[in-house]
């Protein structure tokens, strides 16, 4: 295949089964500046699709450096009166997103703190609000970049990183949108399985790990298949390997690790370990960026309690690329993990449950690996095994 | 990090937005321009920008639109686009130029690229030049894409050597060389205003031409105040004196002399014939339907907006360069503008002279053959332009 038409391939499996753009919606495309040329064959892509209007805002990693270097600290949490309207016009509209850092370490010599505080609340606020009514189908899928490669293979490869991303996406099938459609067949059946179960908690041990986290009776556990309020089907992360649901905030004991290196807001956090007590984070450690985190957790309320579990494992496409792609998106999707900060009000029967977490920020982190044993704890005691060796255990 | 290019954005920042400590910068410009965007950006900031947002233009996305989108896309105004610019109105604002693909349009239905202008976004852009309140600043950002079209290679270094040039970063204090030619240009403006013109005659090969000017409405140059007295420089470079003409009195016909890009199209041997104001008659080389597309759909269009006079001191004129960009080449020979008249330049009410429209189209029509004469009241001729040089005293 051509690159070209890989690209495309790309887009339009994005706009197609990721969003699943209807004819006469708008549509919101937000890339980073690095990301233009996927960004302009999802805008092609779209308009195929038959959207009514494209949207194209582009982020620049640059331009908030300055502003968080040499900004007033009123522009650090500051939402524009338009940025709030841009987002707002994301209702029962689509939109689209891009991922992969092309400078991932471009924030790392700045004050932790004010990076930890730049987080436009407003503008998070009406994206939260969003999640929480289903009103949005929206996709986010990753944008090989020179940048990006360097991060991964320590050349700027772009066209290695491209066969790697195809290879996750799936586009080397025959048919890679009914691929899709098994694949998501296969996370549902499981979710399901685990929601039948009804564990009282889930229980995680290995290397400098030994976590207890607990369960809410309503939660459900989804895969990325989705559907808005209005009944659209999209599949809102793309590559998708996990099933996921939200833990009892208020019930966390115990200590993890994180497995792979997390790029966060422009620094890497590597070596994460934080301890939990009565569901809060009590203590927080790391070879490297312990202070962002900390800045985030003294900073924006809840952030400290725990509000997503995900179970993953060697099928994953991801997984066997081998690779780790120092983004969050790809790599949740090699291994289990596990997030701070807002939990996911659809991840329940009904209402969110009040153990649901409530916060300004979501951050992932990975904690699987071949050592990683997770159980299901069970009202009665009993222990069912879910996870050994990376491999699914429920039947 | 790279000093010319924070100088440059310095001299932008400072000299021309003349950025206000407390104000907010909104901040427009291509993809392609992204290192000058951040220089911006730093340099706003540095000079106490309350907020700089930032708004990348792609027009590959345009193109897809015209390609590709419903028709009623092609004129919509995004309502947070419409915030966007209505934010602008107090603060200050930095356009970028240098199209790294002017042909991208070409190839696409001109009819269809000449209809696709967000208007109510344009009105509001108007507005705001009329009442003048919003310190703004329009520079060019070197690119490879433009590079090739003006070397024919994607030699950026080059190119920016000729920028700087033109922004005058050679001299050893270029903001004090900015103040010094500002007043050159001035006193020039306040030769035109005494001499009380009642109109323009152009001569030159294939131009012979007639424009009425309108009493009340002044000369101007490079700086202008806002409303609320910011002084700010809007183009930079800046070598022309303007006015904005009586839009009812222009007769005869002119040809341009160096080749338009506009929409993604490259205009070239533009030549136009006027009766009793309006244009009667397009002609062109290339892209004759694309002007005929903005006549026929954007009311008054089809008239002058605004005439300008530039001699051979400039520094773009000097860089002996076709940048292939509005910005710069309007400002290396005289020049004319269909569409909107510039409101600013009207002492007390407005003049119905004064031509009103959703667009402002700068051609080049000066050369060495190119005679400019005012014409006055009483019937005598003085001489402005010969052989590209000033004339009067």
């Amino acid at each position: 295949m051509k690159a070209e038409e890989r690209l495309e391939r790309y887009a339009e499996l994005a706009v197609r089964v990721g969003a699943n753009v209807q004819q006469g919606q708008e549509v919101f495309v937000i890339p980073e500046i690095e990301h233009a040329d996927l960004a302009r064959a999802l805008v092609r892509q779209a308009y195929l699709a038959g959207a009514s209007y494209v949207h194209v805002f582009y982020r620049d990693e640059h331009v908030r450096k300055a502003m968080i270097e040499l900004g007033p600290d009123s522009a650090l949490a500051y939402t524009p009166a338009w940025e709030k309207e841009l987002t707002e016009a994301m209702s029962d509209n689509a939109l689209l997103a891009t991922t992969g850092n092309a400078d991932p370490e471009l924030l790392a010599d700045l004050d932790g703190d004010r990076v930890g505080r730049a987080i436009p609340l407003e503008r998070a606020e009406i994206r939260q609000r969003q999640h929480l009514e289903q009103s949005v189908n929206w996709c986010a899928v990753g944008a090989p970049n020179a940048g990006w490669a360097t991060q991964v293979f320590g050349e700027p490869d772009v066209e290695r990183l491209w066969e790697k991303v195809a290879f996750c996406m799936r586009l080397d099938e025959a048919d890679p949108v009914s691929a899709w459609r098994e694949h998501l067949d296969r996370l549902r059946v499981r979710g399901d399985a685990l929601t039948g179960l009804r564990p009282d908690a889930l229980r995680y041990r290995g290397p400098d790990t030994d976590l207890t986290v607990g369960l809410l009776p309503s939660a459900r556990w989804g895969s990325a298949g989705f559907r808005t309020s209005g009944g659209i089907d999209y599949v809102a992360n793309m590559p998708t390997e996990e099933i996921f649901t939200t833990p009892d905030c208020r019930r966390a004991e115990g200590k993890i690790r994180s497995s792979l290196p997390l790029v966060l807001d422009g620094q890497m956090i590597r070596g994460l370990q934080l301890t939990l007590e009565e569901g809060r984070i009590v203590g927080v450690d790391a070879e490297q960026g312990a202070d962002l985190i900390r800045g985030q957790l003294g900073t924006v309320e809840n952030a400290d309690r725990l509000g997503e579990l995900a179970l993953v494992t060697s099928e994953s496409r991801v997984g066997q690329s081998e690779t780790l792609f120092f983004d969050t998106l790809f790599d949740e999707n090699a291994t289990c993990h596990i997030a701070y900060g807002a939990g996911l009000p659809y991840a329940f029967d009904g209402e969110p449950d009040e153990g649901c977490n409530d916060a300004k920020l979501h951050v992932d982190f990975m904690v699987g690996g071949p050592e990683l044993e997770v159980d299901a704890l069970l009202a009665d005691g009993s222990a069912v095994p879910l996870i050994r060796d990376e491999n699914w255990q429920l039947q | 990090m790279d000093e010319r290019l924070e100088r440059y954005a310095e001299l932008a920042v400072r000299v021309g937005a003349n950025v206000q400590p407390g104000q907010e910068v909104f901040l427009l410009a291509n993809v392609e321009h992204r290192d000058l965007a951040r220089a911006l950006t730093r340099q706003a900031y540095r000079a106490g920008a309350a907020y700089v947002h930032v708004l990348y233009n792609d027009m590959h996305v345009r193109r897809a639109l015209i390609e590709l989108g419903p028709d009623e896309a092609l004129t919509y105004a995004p309502e947070w686009r419409k915030t966007f610019n209505e934010s602008m109105t107090g603060n200050a604002m930095i356009g970028t130029t240098g199209d790294p693909e002017p042909e991208l349009l070409a190839d696409l239905d001109g009819e269809r690229v000449g209809r696709a202008v967000p208007r109510e976004l344009v009105e509001i852009r108007m507005r705001q030049m009329s009442e003048d309140s919003v310190n703004w600043v329009g520079v060019g950002a070197p690119n490879e894409g433009w590079a090739r079209q003006v070397f024919g290679e994607p030699d950026v270094e080059r190119l920016w050597e000729k920028v700087a040039f033109c922004m005058r970063l050679d001299e050893p204090d270029p903001v004090a060389a900015w103040q010094d030619h500002l007043a050159r240009l001035e006193a020039r403006c306040e030769g035109l205003n005494e001499l009380g013109a009642d109109a323009l005659q152009y001569r030159g090969p294939g131009t012979d031409l007639t424009v009425g000017l309108l009493r009340n409405v002044r000369w101007m140059s490079g700086s202008t105040d806002t409303r609320d007295g910011i002084r700010y420089v809007a183009n930079m470079p800046t070598e022309e004196v303007f006015t904005s003409p009586d839009a009812r009195r222009t007769e005869g016909t002119i040809r341009s002399t160096m080749p338009l890009p506009l929409q993604g199209q490259i205009v070239r041997g533009l030549e136009l014939t006027f009766e009793q104001g309006r244009a009667v008659r397009v002609e062109a080389e290339t892209g004759a339907d694309l002007i005929r597309s903005h006549f026929a759909t954007i009311e008054n269009a089809d008239r002058l907006g605004e005439v300008a006079l530039v001699t051979k001191e400039s520094r773009v004129g000097r860089s002996g360069t076709i940048f292939y960009d509005v910005l710069f080449d309007e400002n290396a020979t005289c020049h004319i503008a269909y569409g909107m008249g510039l409101p600013f330049l009207v002492d007390g009410e407005p003049d119905d002279g004064l031509n009103v429209a959703n667009m402002h189209v700068d051609f080049m029509v000066g050369g060495p053959e190119l005679e400019v004469d005012a014409l006055l009241a009483d019937g005598t001729v003085v001489p402005l332009v010969r052989n590209e040089e000033w004339q009067l005293a």
